[in-house]
């Protein structure tokens, strides 16, 4: 399951707009161009006519200072083309961190589900080789595409101007490069994009067996994933190998389509010269002509091709977009801090319900523990609590406004989510904790690590609240990931907060320790807790118990205990005690 | 055509330096490159021989001769033909040297990567790896092209010159020594463009990375917000990414200059010559017109040259990562020819005391988490220690056959994306349809759209926290190693299924020898015997419950009390 690509209407629309956003550097871009492009029109020109003065016989004087003005031309033009080629690297680099960074801001907004169907390479892939290829397109290719486009164009009417007639033979290459060009325009951006596609394969694959490389190691899984390196390189190869067969067919079709103008210009222009029709002189200069618009338009033709690259590069970097949830824009306050849910339902697939009518409304301050079986749908319902998905019927609300509508930023102020993933980002120990609250002082960041009592191995880090982490020399147990995880949490300061598996990799007693101090420091915060230690249930206000996506019990510890239902079942045999199935 | 064998072997590349690398890779398809050349070559003659033709055509309209101008029109197509031909084939040819290179490469990086094992990630970031299967791969692709292109150029400009020094020596000798002192010329350019390119590369490797790990951390971003502080730095580094690219541009912008520049110089300085000598009559019109259109055709194999110049320098600097992360060795490892170690061996951990008998199911309760997972690590040798198996030293031992015997399983292996049945292995349907049930994980496939034949996504992730330990759990049973070393592997799951599991593990592992690492009164209560370990020593060994009624410390640690 791939993310979209987007359609060849929507990248014209988001190309168009690039170009507006950039009018002046582009504009200054295109007339370096066109002053080199001149210089470069003028020089054959002088050439031609140096050798006619020796035909005829004229001084070395004035042969020198032909040859003087010639070469401060070329100077010139090279000068031209220096600035021109600059400007263009400088706009194109522009274009490109506006790209990036785009693509960067719409995958912070897409949807989680979306994201782990896709899986990382496929994002990665985008984020790489398309920025790549579709650099290449916009610091190489543009420019090019500029340069070519104003040399055939300016030699074109040089040609009309000295013979109207002679452009007549022009015309018979006109059919074979339009038909070549369309038969391959028309393939050529699926086959590309297929090959883009083989090739997030490709990267996904490498970037599972580093990430795994243990995993390979101890599970003697080498064989296997050189396999699958082999069977993505082989469809790579194959992509590869449709995009070579149609270049192969358009290739030699244009490169006969150049040259077949020069020998009809030639042919025609000999048989108008035997009629009488026109001078020796035009046949000469428009056979000239004809060959001198050849490498133009090939470069211009040949850029058309990694267009196309460039192009379907883009289109998966923008495509991204319309997987993009639509704004949340609802403006409307929360009327006061109690999270509520009711008869919600939701499911990842159509057809199976993780979560089967489920209500469930917390009193300010309230700490909820919710138990179950693994799988009774209790990470789903703390992500739909916390608005990240939108059930599918029913309502979320926090204080009478529906959850999932609220701007992230905004809900993120009041309720917030942690569970057991343990990533560290790249950067400080500060960077990870103040991630949504940048603006914390030390002591605050400090404060919120000793509330998780990470401050004592915090302290023993060579520098502190500044060491870099995720790096090998200082490497971050799960634990210690999960203490920074609810630092960070402490830091951002929501008054509700849901726990899913928040310290299942902390060893019980410490767990323990960790969850009394922390209800210390969220005194008077409405916690819901999901929790296979039953510990947690016993400390809570109200324990919740899920099975196959409904709540089947709740109530205080005691109160449940007693009932002898399934929570009961659960605590004796957490104890060890109960009767083992 | 060269054969295009996408998987050859792949064979033992050169690894004294980047460009020793490159040599390798190149040899590895000499013949492709052979007929690179040769249609490359055949390309660009026909090429140069065109104006010659064009000449003759021009002179028979002077002439008003029909008949030769149908003649040289002809010879035009003629050799517009062999250009078309030759043009093709070298392109398919470049393509499949680029294939060749980059999947050879790419594999090589992949395989060696599997090779490295638990050593990989201690040494390089992913993200780094990740960058050369990306990018540089495309980079040392382009060499072969490169290399044909090139040769093909010097050949040509060889031929010219040779036409023209039978024409005239002087001109001759003046093309054969500009040409090679132009392309000198750009020369005091590479250095630091090489360097400038190889900071912008790093550069843009921290950005993937940071990139990289917006897209793996985005779960837990999405949870506490702080997306628009991870925006903000991707910008930053992005920004500093574009000011490298632009310091890249201000030498590289003076190649296309050069470019027009010299070989502009170069065609001035010839016909200079060539009219001053044909005012003094040595020349005729005709050679001057022949040398002006040379030097002009000379043009093409020389932008061709400074191109695969660029292109060589990239492959280079590419070049040097992928040795890099190919010369990274794994551990060292023992030679000793493999003793004969029976399906369920002993093992004995002389740093904490910890002896594992044969065939049966020993927990390990320590007083920290850690304390445990390092004897599981010194017990599968990934960390160092004093560990026998059957009596024989483990570091002794090639780590491939310790890799075989002890299979050390953790809450941190990476689940696979791909069909499920693949990645939980088994050496039978029915081996892994045992494990699943041995792991109370039934449920979950049973929940799958396709069962087991489902394609699961990348490190578990359509999967709870608990699903996936108990994947993982059933994965490492289906493996059926000789010794099997669990750690924490009930940690995610319920009460419930831990009991069901506890049950189950026992019976799964009867006969076989097997190590739990847990605190979990009910894994703990199920195994044969228990060693408590404190302060990293074994203090304690017995049946659960004999642990219980004699250690308070160990009671304190593995009983689940209410307050």
């Amino acid at each position: 399951m791939s993310l979209p690509v987007a359609d060849a209407k929507t990248v014209r629309r988001h190309v168009r707009g690039l170009v507006r956003s950039h009018t002046g550097l582009l504009t200054r871009t295109v007339l370096w161009f066109v002053l080199a492009t001149a210089c470069g029109l003028v020089v054959p020109a002088l050439l031609g006519e140096l050798v006619e003065q020796v035909e005829k016989g004229v001084t070395t004087t004035r042969v020198d200072v032909t040859v003087l003005v010639i070469a401060g031309l070329l100077i010139l033009q090279g000068v031209f083309t220096r600035t021109a080629r600059l400007e263009g690297a400088r706009l194109g680099e522009l274009v490109l961190a506006d790209i990036r960074e785009g693509f960067i801001r719409r995958v912070l907004t897409l949807p989680l589900h979306t994201v782990e169907k896709a899986g990382g390479g496929d994002l990665l892939t985008r984020s790489t080789r398309d920025v790549d290829s579709l650099s290449r397109a916009v610091r190489m290719g543009a420019p090019s595409i500029l340069v070519a486009g104003l040399s055939v164009a300016l030699t074109l009417v040089a040609l009309a101007v000295t013979s109207p007639l002679m452009v007549l033979p022009c015309l018979v290459a006109v059919p074979v490069i339009v038909w070549s060009t369309r038969w391959y325009l028309k393939r050529a951006r699926d086959a590309y994009l297929a090959e883009a596609a083989s090739y997030s394969d490709l990267t996904q694959g490498l970037n599972e067996t580093v990430s795994g490389a243990r995993t390979v190691e101890s599970l003697r899984r080498s064989g296997p994933r050189v396999r699958r390196t082999d069977a993505h390189v082989e469809r790579a190869n194959r992509a590869e190998r449709r995009t070579l067969f149609l270049r192969s067919v358009w290739f030699p079709l244009m490169d006969f389509g150049y040259i077949l103008p020069v020998a009809a210009t030639l042919l025609f222009g000999g048989l108008f010269y035997i009629e009488g029709w026109v001078s020796l002189g035009e046949v000469t200069a428009a056979t000239l002509y004809t060959r001198a618009v050849i490498d133009p338009l090939d470069e211009l033709l040949g850029w058309l091709d990694e267009l196309q690259v460039g192009d379907a590069s883009l289109a998966r970097l923008i495509g991204v977009e319309s997987a993009v949830e639509p704004e949340r824009t609802t403006d409307r306050r929360p009327a006061d801090d109690r999270l509520t849910a009711e008869g919600i339902a939701y499911g990842y697939r159509p057809g199976h319900d993780v979560l089967k009518d489920v209500s469930l409304s917390t009193g300010a301050g309230e700490r909820v523990a919710v138990v179950g079986p693994s799988g009774a749908g209790k990470s789903t319902l703390a992500r739909i609590l916390t608005g990240i998905h939108g059930p599918r019927t029913g309502s979320v609300t926090l204080g009478g406004v529906p959850v999932h509508e609220m701007p992230l930023e905004e809900l993120r102020r009041h309720v917030a989510l942690v569970t057991q993933e343990h990533h560290v980002f790249l950067g400080s120990v500060r960077d990870n904790v103040a991630l949504a609250a940048p603006d914390a002082t030390d002591a605050e960041v400090t404060a919120a690590l000793t509330a998780v009592a990470a401050d004592a191995w915090v302290q023993a880090l060579p520098d502190g609240i500044d060491t870099e982490l995720g790096t090998e020399e200082t490497p971050v147990s799960p634990a210690q990931a999960q203490q920074l995880a609810l630092a960070r949490l402490v830091l951002a300061d929501p008054h509700t907060l849901v726990l899913d598996e928040a310290t299942s990799l902390l060893d019980p007693r410490a767990a323990r320790d960790l969850e009394r101090s922390l209800a210390g420091v969220l005194r008077g915060r409405t916690v819901i807790a999901i929790a296979h230690r039953l510990h947690t249930a016993y400390d809570a206000d109200r324990v919740v118990v899920m099975e196959d996506g409904r709540i089947t019990e709740q109530g205080p510890h005691a109160e449940l205990v007693s009932a002898h239902g399934t929570y009961a079942g659960l605590w004796e045999s957490w104890h060890g005690r109960g009767p083992s199935t | 055509m060269p054969s295009n064998n996408p998987l050859p072997e792949l064979g033992d590349p050169d690894l004294r330096s980047p460009r020793s690398y490159l040599r390798w890779l190149i040899g590895r398809q000499s013949r492709t490159l052979f007929l690179g050349v040769f249609w490359g070559c055949l390309w660009m003659a026909s090429m140069g021989l065109t104006p010659f033709a064009i000449g003759r055509a021009i002179d028979a309209v002077s002439d008003k001769d029909t008949g030769r101008l149908w003649t040289w029109t002809g010879a035009i197509i003629g050799l517009a033909l062999v250009t078309t031909v030759g043009s093709v084939l070298r392109h398919r040819c470049d393509t499949i040297g680029r294939l060749k290179a980059n999947y050879l490469t790419f594999r090589l990086v992949a395989s060696h990567a599997t090779r490295l094992g638990a050593t990989l990630s201690k040494r390089v970031s992913t993200g780094e790896v990740v960058a050369i299967g990306t990018a540089d791969i495309t980079r040392i692709g382009a060499l072969p092209g490169a290399l044909a292109r090139g040769i093909g150029s010097a050949v040509t400009v060889v031929l010219v010159a040779v036409v023209l020094l039978s024409t005239s020596v002087t001109l001759g000798l003046l093309v054969l020594i500009g040409v090679p002192a132009l392309l000198m010329g750009t020369g005091p350019l590479l250095s630091p463009l090489h360097k400038r390119i190889g900071n912008y590369r790093d550069l843009q490797g921290d950005l993937t990375s940071r990139a990289g790990d917006i897209v793996s951390g985005l779960r837990v971003l999405r949870g506490i917000g702080g997306e628009a502080t991870f925006g903000e730095r991707y910008r930053k580094d992005s920004q500093r990414v574009r000011q490298a690219g632009v310091h890249v541009a201000k030498i590289e912008s003076v190649l296309p200059a050069a470019e027009v520049l010299l070989p502009g110089i170069f065609v001035v300085a010839v016909v200079w010559f060539g009219a001053r000598q044909t005012i003094g009559g040595d020349l005729t019109a005709g050679d001057l017109v022949a040398a002006y259109g040379y030097a002009a055709f000379l043009m093409l194999p020389m932008r061709t040259a400074t191109s695969a110049v660029q292109s060589f320098v990239g492959a280079d600097v590419a070049s040097k990562r992928v040795v890099g992360v190919l010369s990274l060795e794994p551990e060292p490892t023992g030679d000793t020819a493999p003793p004969v170690v029976s399906e369920a061996p002993d093992l004995y951990d002389a740093t904490s005391g910890l002896r594992v008998h044969p065939g049966v199911m020993t927990a390990i309760a320590a007083a920290t988490p850690e304390e445990g997972a390092e004897i599981a690590e010194r017990l599968g040798r990934y960390a160092e220690g004093r560990v026998t198996v059957g009596g024989v030293p483990l570091e002794t031992l090639p780590l491939d056959q310790v890799r075989d015997l002890v299979l050390v399983a953790r809450n941190d292996d990476f689940l696979f994306s791909g069909v499920l049945a693949e990645d939980l292995g088994g050496r039978s349907d029915q081996v892994r349809a045992q494990a699943l049930h041995d792991a109370n994980a039934e449920d979950i496939v049973e929940a799958l759209p396709d069962g087991l034949d489902t394609v699961v996504s990348e490190g578990g992730a359509s999967f709870s926290g608990g699903q996936q330990q108990r994947l993982r759990l059933a994965r490492a049973l289906a493996a059926q190693p000789p010794v099997l070393v669990l750690v924490d592997p009930t940690s995610a799951v319920d009460a419930h299924t831990e009991s069901v599991i506890a049950e189950r593990l026992h019976t799964s592992r009867s006969e076989r020898t097997t190590v739990v690492v847990t605190n979990s009164p009910l894994l703990l209560d199920r195994a044969d015997e228990v060693a408590f370990v404190e302060d990293g020593k074994v203090v304690m060994t017995g049946t659960h419950r004999e642990l219980v009624s004699g250690s308070s410390q160990y009671a304190a640690v593995v009983m689940r009390e209410e307050a």
